[in-house]
């Protein structure tokens, strides 16, 4: 008889979503029914990076990015080796080369790899697709605490900060920036920041919202290039705009999967590391991967938490599954379709989006475009449905119209036919019917008494509430129609 | 004139009854609010007409027995209760005990409860009982009990709550369900600090009209990211008390790191709530709680059966209590969690033995220094007390299956209306032998009775109930029953007897409560030193009340224990436990053919409305369902007002007029759920259960809509 050796269970990365991923074992590992070991080339452990703008600012604590329990996971037995670099996979010998830390041994391994930042080609920029880019002094992405902590110490009054690249993270980061009292300048190619995700009504509001919040917005631009001084960094070279002058760069241009160490070991790479859409990336079902490093059964990675964690929280099912059993081919795909919506985060602006908007008024008929447009209130909202349902929607300035468009696109649930039906949500001020109420009318909700009994038990002579109370039971339970009463008492004939 | 309570819900109002003197009176007694705590004299319609039940013409007055015919036919005590005892007894013989079920309710005085508990285990010698309970405060339960050690559903006085600068109350409708309850958030609506969450615009979340709080409106089921959401910006925003979670609980590092994930953007894409409301409503929270510890006016968190009625209610619930730990509330007197308990004696009905796991006290039946005490007490071998039974949803599908039970005794509950998938329990009650009922009416589900044993009514019978707050208040008897009406103590008793039980079983309510302390000595729930002539006298009393404890019944006295946990939690170290809780997003999938129906209260009905159908005034004003709509919703079905409605999923189909009214969401429809037959909103409901409480999936389903075209 054979005893029953745990599971070795390597997980190469430790960000959100392997963070994910071992939770998901936790219990298996606590167990004893599979052994984890997390190689994080990163000091720290896993963190929550969409919180990094807020970190670099201030705004957010480092101790609460922090996205397990360090207590929980020693408990369960879990091994986290961090500061050390995965070198090379045998996978003939199923093991994992470490940088000056010799090899450990699997029997699953996942690459969580997740992605870098891309740095884009500039004169005077490094570019290696494939490694970590050496950047001049002053020179930085907003992808690790160490980049926060290196857009902060380049914060200060008055300091400029070029932030390259019109997308959601680089105008949440220039947003967070000019809350500082440092002076954010928002460099993007294109007519207006994200992109196609705005059309040229919104792009305009949107640009004039950021620099209303202390943002300069430079459209149209084509960088060429960094210009140094002796101090580092001194200014972004365009070759539209001429030489943009700056304290400092950060650059959002992108995200690139980490895929060389899969590469290596001669599993097949795109876009991300190519898995099946069960995350596998080998027949012999050994090697998977999840998050940003990934491609699944051809879809690039999204680049976003939310499928990530749901192909975690899969894939902590099926390993352990793998354990008890040969997993049948014909297992259903699981879904990890990812959500399009965009929401700007945290900052004074409210703009939600999703899909694509690009349709006009006049475009086929069942494409339809509906448009609302206040500038006086810095409101804009484009919906375009398909039969009802939303294809794509702008909202900015609009949080509670936003946030239902949300679940109908998410849900593919019709609209209302009368669109304005959702911007009513917005205005509150409910549909009072202020008419006279008729004898009939309830008065008190709790009693059931109606104006005219009210009436008739104040004609029989009650003045006060209580009285009121004793005569009909108007008034006498929640309390909540004292003033309606007090109302028709003030207005009953002074007995002579 | 006879000072008692109200007897429906945990709110419990005083009132008094008089005999009616006048021939003619529409009432047998004459009934008035009376000045207590809770209700400070008000009542609700419900109450004020609670006595016309009293000789209402329906009301059972002698044991019927199912006839060949299918006819219910009146026979003596005698009969039905040989007929109970031999049907028990042959049974019992051929199937075992377990075939033998009992179904009681938090509708029943705590000496009731209590002796259900003992029958079932001493004279049926059967695991197999359970309660309404499990349908309504499993999950506020199983979450208290996990974070404090502890469940009673304030840990205050009602009336703390009048003092509060802001309260969070979530999945609750007090202005219909229990309006007198109202009157304590004041304090907080005059300080501009009332937040409701529903998915609804309820009449309790228009209490926050006119700057007196706001209304978070999320979609159906997502109170849990919504409570993630809520303490995300409580840790992120350093917000919460670090100094009281170090010095009074444990597990923040874990629920910190749990907590990172829901960032007030994601949690508005799963929610719907605007992410700015999330940051505003935690900042708030956390503004009022410091206010609060430097002495300013206290802050609670209190949640109902909206949030917890769900698969994943104890979690929901466990969210809610982080974030009161997070606020360092809880154990202090700046504010606290709590539960509105709902049924009458919600509270009692779930500490003296009838549920499935436990014995009383609050004891576990899996204890075996539990089981002894209990065991010494009841004067037999700990060893004949059967282990624990099967969880209500899981007990009424057992019902008629080959290992399942044969026969079910229920007591103050109607599962064919307010048990999910209500046809499946249906089916289940129909496949049983033998199935006893006692009730006053014939309820939906007494109607399926073989056996029919009519019980006393509120207003003629002795005994006690523990209200919302965990205080102890004696129901008194105005009047004597009609007809040959029997107190299912005495029913009890007769049967015990009948079965050679071992132990007593008394028929007298002041016997069994003498019993029921004892048996709670040294309990959770300790009732010990309770003195039935102290509750006579109107002594404020909260349990735990240990023998010894001075008790005083001058007014503004509060004796045994008022608030707990202000020394420490009830766990062995003393500290408060958070636990870390997750939300998995459902798969993205086209759910667009669909609404979410959520269910609920009516001010006008109580519970499956056995009762409050019966009253003529409550029933012309909430004659049947109505499904509520939203107008631009209702258009795109080509639903018109007043129109009929079909409103159906895989599990059944229940039929609705429309009322449309803006105070719905877009996605969401609601109906009540007091109403029988093709109006009964629990044919739609699911059976999917909590892993924790084992509490059912009743406040979201999803179903389609079809207008009914309807003949002019």
């Amino acid at each position: 008889m054979t005893e029953h050796r745990p599971q070795r269970i390597v997980i190469i990365g430790f960000g959100p979503v392997a963070a994910s991923l071992v939770e998901g074992l936790l219990p298996a590992a606590a167990s004893g029914q599979c052994a984890i070991t997390v190689i994080s080339a990163e000091e720290h452990l896993a963190y929550n990076r969409v919180l990094l703008a807020e970190l670099a600012v201030g705004a957010a604590e480092f101790e609460h990015l922090g996205m397990v329990d360090p207590q929980r996971l020693a408990d369960a037995g879990v091994e986290v080796r961090l500061g050390v670099r995965a070198t090379g996979i045998d996978r003939s010998r199923r093991r994992v080369h470490l940088q000056d830390a010799g090899h450990i041994f699997y029997d699953r391994l996942v690459f969580a790899t997740g992605a870098r930042a891309v740095v884009p080609t500039l004169n005077g920029l490094n570019f290696d697709p494939h490694a970590e880019a050496s950047l001049p002094a002053g020179v930085f992405a907003l992808r690790t605490v160490d980049d926060a902590n290196q857009l902060r110490e380049s914060l200060g009054p008055g300091r400029r900060i070029a932030v390259l690249g019109g997308g959601v993270l680089g105008i949440e980061a220039a947003l967070a920036i000019a809350t500082t009292g440092a002076q954010p300048v928002l460099v993007h190619h294109g007519p207006a920041p994200l992109g196609r995700v705005v059309d040229a009504d919104g792009g305009a509001l949107l640009a004039r919202n950021l620099r209303a919040a202390g943002v300069e917005v430079v459209s149209g631009a084509k960088a060429t290039g960094i210009h140094k001084d002796d101090q580092g960094f001194a200014g972004l070279m365009t070759s539209t705009h001429g030489l943009i002058q700056a304290d400092a760069l950060l650059i959002s241009t992108g995200v690139r999967a980490r895929t060389e160490l899969a590469s290596g070991c001669g599993l097949p790479v795109g876009r991300g590391i190519r898995i099946d859409e069960f995350l596998c990336a080998d027949t012999e079902r050994r090697i998977f991967a999840v998050g940003d490093c990934a491609e699944v059964a051809g879809q690039p990675p999204a680049g976003l938490l939310a499928p990530g964690w749901a192909q975690a929280a899969w894939l902590s099912r099926h390993l352990l599954e793998l354990d008890n059993s040969t997993v049948s081919a014909s297992l259903p795909a699981p879904d990890f379709s990812a959500s399009d919506v965009l929401m700007l985060k945290g900052q004074g602006i409210e703009l939600t989006a999703a899909g694509d908007i690009s349709a006009g008024y006049w475009d086929e008929p069942d494409l339809q475009a509906t448009v609302y447009a206040d500038p006086a209130r810095g409101r804009y909202l484009k919906i375009v449905t398909r039969r009802d349902a939303v294809t794509g929607f702008l909202a900015m300035g609009l949080p509670q119209t936003s946030a239902e468009l949300v679940l109908a696109y998410e849900r593919g649930t019709a609209l209302p036919e009368d669109r304005s039906a959702l911007l009513r949500l917005d205005d509150p001020a409910t549909e009072q019917v202020s008419a006279i109420p008729s004898d009939e009318d309830q008065l008190c909700r709790c009693s059931g008494a109606t104006y005219g009994q009210v009436a008739h038990a104040v004609n029989a002579g009650c003045t006060t509430v209580t009285q009121v109370g004793e005569s009909c039971r108007a008034g006498t339970g929640c309390g909540g129609c004292k003033a309606k009463i007090e109302e028709l008492l003030a207005k009953a004939p002074a007995v002579a | 004139m006879t000072a008692t309570h109200c007897p429906y819900c945990a709110l419990q109002c005083g009132i008094t009854l008089e005999p009616s003197t006048q021939a003619e009176a529409s009432e047998p007694v004459s009934l008035k609010g009376r000045d207590f705590e809770t209700n400070g004299g008000a009542l609700c319609r419900k109450g004020y007409s609670a006595a016309t039940l009293l000789d209402h013409p329906e009301r059972l007055q002698t044991p019927l027995l199912r006839q060949a015919d299918g006819s219910l036919a009146p026979i003596g005590w005698e009969q039905a209760l040989d007929l109970v005892a031999d049907k028990a007894r042959s049974i019992r013989a051929e199937s075992g005990a377990d075939a033998l079920a009992v179904f009681g309710s938090g509708s029943l005085t705590n000496e009731k409860a209590y002796q259900l508990g003992k029958f079932a285990r001493l004279a049926l010698g059967t695991s197999r009982i359970d309660y309404n309970g499990r349908f309504c405060m499993s999950s506020a339960a199983a979450g208290t009990n996990r974070a404090f050690g502890l469940d009673r559903g304030l840990p205050f006085p009602l009336a703390d709550l009048d003092e509060a600068g802001m309260i969070l109350l979530l999945g609750s409708n007090v202005a219909d369900t229990m309006p007198p309850f109202v009157r304590h958030l004041a304090g907080a609506r005059e300080n501009g600090g009332l937040v409701v969450v529903d998915p609804r615009r309820s009449a309790t979340a228009k209490l926050c009209e006119d700057n007196a709080g706001w209304h978070l409106q999320p979609t159906p089921a997502t109170d849990l990211p919504l409570l993630l959401g809520l303490a995300h910006v409580l840790v992120a925003e350093s917000l919460a008390d670090t100094g009281y979670l170090a010095a009074r609980a444990n597990g923040f590092d874990a629920v910190k790191a749990s907590l990172v994930s829901w960032w007030p953007e994601r949690t508005a894409q799963v929610t719907g709530v605007p992410a700015e409301q999330i940051r505003r409503t935690a900042r708030a929270l956390a503004q009022a709680a410091s206010e609060a510890k430097a002495g300013g006016k206290p802050v609670y968190i209190l949640t109902g059966r909206g949030i917890e009625q769900h698969a994943n209610g104890t979690d929901t619930v466990t969210a809610a209590i982080n974030l009161a730990l997070l606020l360092g509330l809880p154990g202090t007197m700046a504010g606290g969690y709590g539960t509105i308990t709902g049924q009458g004696n919600g509270q009692g009905g779930r500490e003296h033995g009838q549920k499935c796991d436990q014995l009383p006290g609050y004891r576990k039946i899996t204890d075996p220094e539990h089981r002894a005490q209990v065991a010494r007490v009841w004067g037999v071998e700990p060893e004949i007390i059967p282990g624990p039974g099967l969880p209500a949803v899981e007990l009424l599908e057992a019902l008629g299956t080959p290992t399942g039970p044969r026969m079910m005794m229920i007591h103050g509950a109607n599962p064919v209306i307010s048990a999910p998938d209500a046809s499946k329990v249906s089916r289940a009650l129909a496949s049983l032998d033998f199935l006893v009922v006692c009730d006053f009416f014939l309820s939906e589900t007494a109607a399926q009775a073989d056996l029919m044993l009519p019980v006393l009514q509120w207003a003629e019978e002795e005994g006690s109930m523990t209200n919302l707050e965990g205080r102890i208040l004696r129901r008194r008897a105005a009047l004597e029953a009609p007809g040959n009406a029997r107190s299912e103590l005495w029913i009890l008793s007769q049967l015990a007897q009948r079965l050679d039980a071992p132990g007593r079983f008394s028929p007298a309510p002041r016997e069994v409560f003498e019993e029921l302390k004892e048996a709670s000595a040294g309990g959770l729930a300790d009732y010990s030193g309770v003195r039935w002539d102290d509750l006579d006298a109107g002594a404020a009393i909260y349990w735990p009340c240990p023998a010894g404890t001075e008790v005083r019944a001058e007014p503004g006295i509060r004796n045994g224990t008022p608030r707990l946990f202000l020394d420490g939690f009830a766990h062995a170290d003393r500290r408060a436990v958070l636990v870390p809780v997750a939300f998995q997003p459902a798969p993205r999938k086209n759910t667009s053919a669909t609404v979410s129906l959520v269910t609920g209260r009516l001010l006008e009905h109580y519970q499956s409305g056995a009762q409050t159908r019966r009253v003529a005034e409550l029933a012309q004003a909430a004659p049947e369902p109505l499904l509520e709509i939203h107008p631009a919703t209702a258009l795109s079905h080509q639903i018109a007002q007043g129109q009929k409605v079909v409103i159906s999923n895989e599990r059944g189909e229940v039929t609705a007029r429309a009322l449309l009214t803006a105070d719905a969401r877009l996605d969401t429809v609601f109906l009540p759920f007091h109403y029988p037959g093709s109006g009964t909103a629990n044919l739609l409901t699911e059976a999917k259960v909590d892993p924790h409480s084992r509490m059912p999936e009743f406040k979201h389903a999803h179903v389609s809509l079809n207008a009914v075209e309807e003949e002019q």
